[in-house]
């Protein structure tokens, strides 16, 4: 027999009880988990999407900045452009290593799936390293590099001349198919930039234009220089950065007022624990009477009670990490449902560091909680087992 | 099983031993200048009314309270000065403990109970809980819990609980108080054979049976002690009280 067979035996006795209250635990615990998950999902996918995008600043027309990055970013149409006059001005400016002009259009195809068409030049390469391209980029009119998930939904093969969704009797030739990359790239269909703007009729005019930087630590810089050019007055320089930190500061009040409610919840239930314990306590006294008569000393009841409310907490925390992971997609659905702006990552995304974290949570929780009924017990008598006649 | 053990000094040796408890303002006098000896292997039984002092007497001896007042020594150690935890260690080590309502934790197996004293002397005594069992009749019930026992199969896991540290003195308190005789009469049986093999024994008891299976009576009375071995001692001094019954 160990210490923890003998706490775990303790349970039999009243089952429900200790159910319910190790439900309550597995409640806050679940709370905590998922927010610590999203919280990392969320500011993880709002990197990764930044990232993917492969740019430092995001010039647009004038505007929302957070809502163009967001059309950028998750493609749209967009309600106004830009000169395409205005890319000679960006590349002029000292520090930008890569402007990459581009054309966006979303359209609704006969089906009601929504296809978006980015026009784009070859110079797109520079900033997306990351990409994988099966066959070869667009190389003239009529060419077109489709993204995985475009590619698997409307069944092109590379080579094959396709018709474009959503743009009544066009065609045109899939040249390349991107390998996955996770992000909403994989639902672009690339064209070479003129050819896109000749398609929705805007020729001279971009939706945006990509600025990579010769250093990233010019960033102020570039900026300023930006926004100072002549163009500068008809065009929206957005750093990506800021807009990262922004939307983080803007969610970081969402996640107190969350964090607030998780940490009340963690309070409830330890409350909750402890109130069952002393109870526990305090039908068990003579049983304890009796322990402390046959030899148990008031630390080997400390350490049997407390034992046993940590025990409650670490299993309520293993049932709610469990449940908050195979809940994790309702939730995220829900969360995604309810955001001004959602990446197309996983929102909820745990690492083993968060489940270490929420058992931790969880051992100081029962320990904290354990503390008043374990002293409340090791304080009974052995002459209550006397007094009792060792009645259990 | 021997429990015999080389030293002359008493198994217990009561010295004008007083317990007060406060009652509020009052205070209540539970025992009053008790003195007595009881040697190694002696089958002790401590009789009287209720409200006499017997359970009192019993807490002090079992080393599980401390007299307000006077010494009390057990196998020639002064218990008195022992701490909590000095206490706890000496109960643990050389007392063992039977009750009227057998004191099994329901959640425990026989074999479960029988063990946790050692478990809380840190002790490995797996053979021993076999022997134990086997010797007062419970070898077959050993994974069965003390709701699925009769009165007499709780008393006797009780009793070879008690045993499982090898204690110099057993300590019972009403031990047949809710047993029927015939139960009764198999665990007075059990004492006795235990008696035999040199383990000193002390009950406290309501009943004749057992206490005239003891081979010394004490009987006590408003707390102070009324006779020993039907020998009224009101008139002996604490001196040949001290002495007596050696």
């Amino acid at each position: 027999m160990t210490w923890i067979e003998l706490s775990l035996k303790e349970w039999q006795r009243r089952p429900l009880r200790t159910g319910v209250t190790t439900a309550g635990v597995a409640i806050a615990i679940a709370a905590l988990f998922s927010l610590l998950a999203f919280q990392r999902g969320y500011r993880d996918g709002v990197r990764n999407e930044l990232d993917r995008l492969g740019a430092h600043v995001l010039v647009a027309p004038k505007g929302c900045p957070y809502d163009a990055a967001s059309m950028a970013l998750h493609g749209a149409s967009w309600p106004c452009y830009l000169k395409q006059t205005y890319l000679d001005e960006v590349r002029a400016v000292r520090g930008v290593a890569t402007a990459a002009p581009v054309f966006m259009a979303a359209v609704d195809d006969a089906d009601g799936t929504q296809a978006v068409y980015v026009g784009v030049e070859t110079n797109i390469l520079a900033l997306k390293r990351g990409w994988r391209i099966e066959g070869n980029f667009p190389g003239r009119d009529g060419d077109l590099l489709a993204g995985a998930e475009a590619a698997r939904r409307n069944g092109w093969q590379v080579g094959s001349t396709v018709r474009l969704p959503g743009l009544r009797e066009q065609t045109g030739r899939v040249t390349g198919i991107l390998a996955a990359t996770r992000g909403a790239d994989d639902a672009f269909i690339y064209l070479r930039l003129a050819d896109a703007q000749r398609r929705f009729n805007h020729p001279g005019e971009l939706t945006h234009i990509l600025v990579r930087l010769a250093d990233p630590n010019d960033l102020d810089n570039a900026v300023a220089q930006l926004r100072g050019c002549d163009a500068g007055l008809a065009m929206n320089v957005v750093p990506l950065a800021h807009v990262f930190h922004t939307i983080q500061s803007l969610v970081n009040s969402t996640r107190l007022l969350l964090g607030c409610i998780a940490l009340v919840a963690l309070l409830v239930a330890g409350t909750g624990v402890s109130n069952t314990i002393l109870m526990a306590v305090a039908e068990r006294r003579r049983d304890i009477g009796v322990m402390r008569a046959i030899g148990a000393s008031r630390r080997d009841i400390f350490r049997l009670i407390w034992l046993e409310t940590v025990q409650v907490c670490v299993t309520g925390a293993v049932l709610g990490v469990a449940a908050a992971s195979l809940a994790s997609h309702a939730v995220e659905t829900w969360v995604r449902s309810r955001l001004p702006f959602a990446p197309t990552d996983a929102l909820i995304h745990w690492e083993w560091w968060i489940v270490a974290a929420s058992l931790a949570c969880a051992v100081i929780l029962g320990s904290v909680a354990g503390f008043l009924p374990a002293w409340h017990a090791a304080s009974v008598s052995p002459t209550t087992a006397i007094r009792t006649g060792g009645r259990t | 099983m021997n429990f015999a053990t080389e030293q002359n000094d008493p198994a217990v040796s009561a010295t004008s031993l007083t317990r007060i408890y406060p009652r509020g303002r009052e205070q209540v006098q539970a025992l009053d200048r008790v003195t007595f000896n009881i040697e190694r292997g002696e089958f002790a039984a401590i009789v009287g009314p209720s409200g006499a002092g017997k359970s009192t007497l019993l807490n002090l001896v079992g080393c599980m309270d401390a007299p307000t007042s006077g010494t009390l020594q057990l196998f020639g150690r002064p218990v008195q000065e022992l701490t909590e935890q000095g206490r706890t260690q000496f109960r643990r080590d050389q007392i063992g403990f039977v009750f009227q309502h057998f004191g099994l934790l329901p959640t425990l197996t026989v074999a479960e109970n029988v063990a946790l004293p050692a478990f809380f002397a840190h002790r490995r005594r797996g053979r021993h809980i076999g022997e134990l069992l086997e010797k007062v009749g419970l070898d077959h019930r050993r994974d069965h819990r003390p709701h699925e026992l009769s009165g007499g199969e709780m008393q006797r896991a009780a009793i070879a609980r008690a045993l499982i540290n090898t204690p110099s003195l057993l300590l019972a308190d009403e031990p047949t108080g809710n047993l029927d005789s015939t139960t009764g009469d198999s665990i007075i049986a059990l004492f006795e054979e235990l008696n035999r093999e040199g383990l000193t024994i002390i009950v406290v008891t309501h009943n004749a049976v057992l206490a005239g299976a003891a081979r010394r009576q004490i009987e006590l009375g408003d707390g102070r002690l009324v006779s020993d071995n039907g020998v009224a001692i009101n008139n002996l001094t604490v001196k040949q009280m001290a002495t007596y019954g050696q």
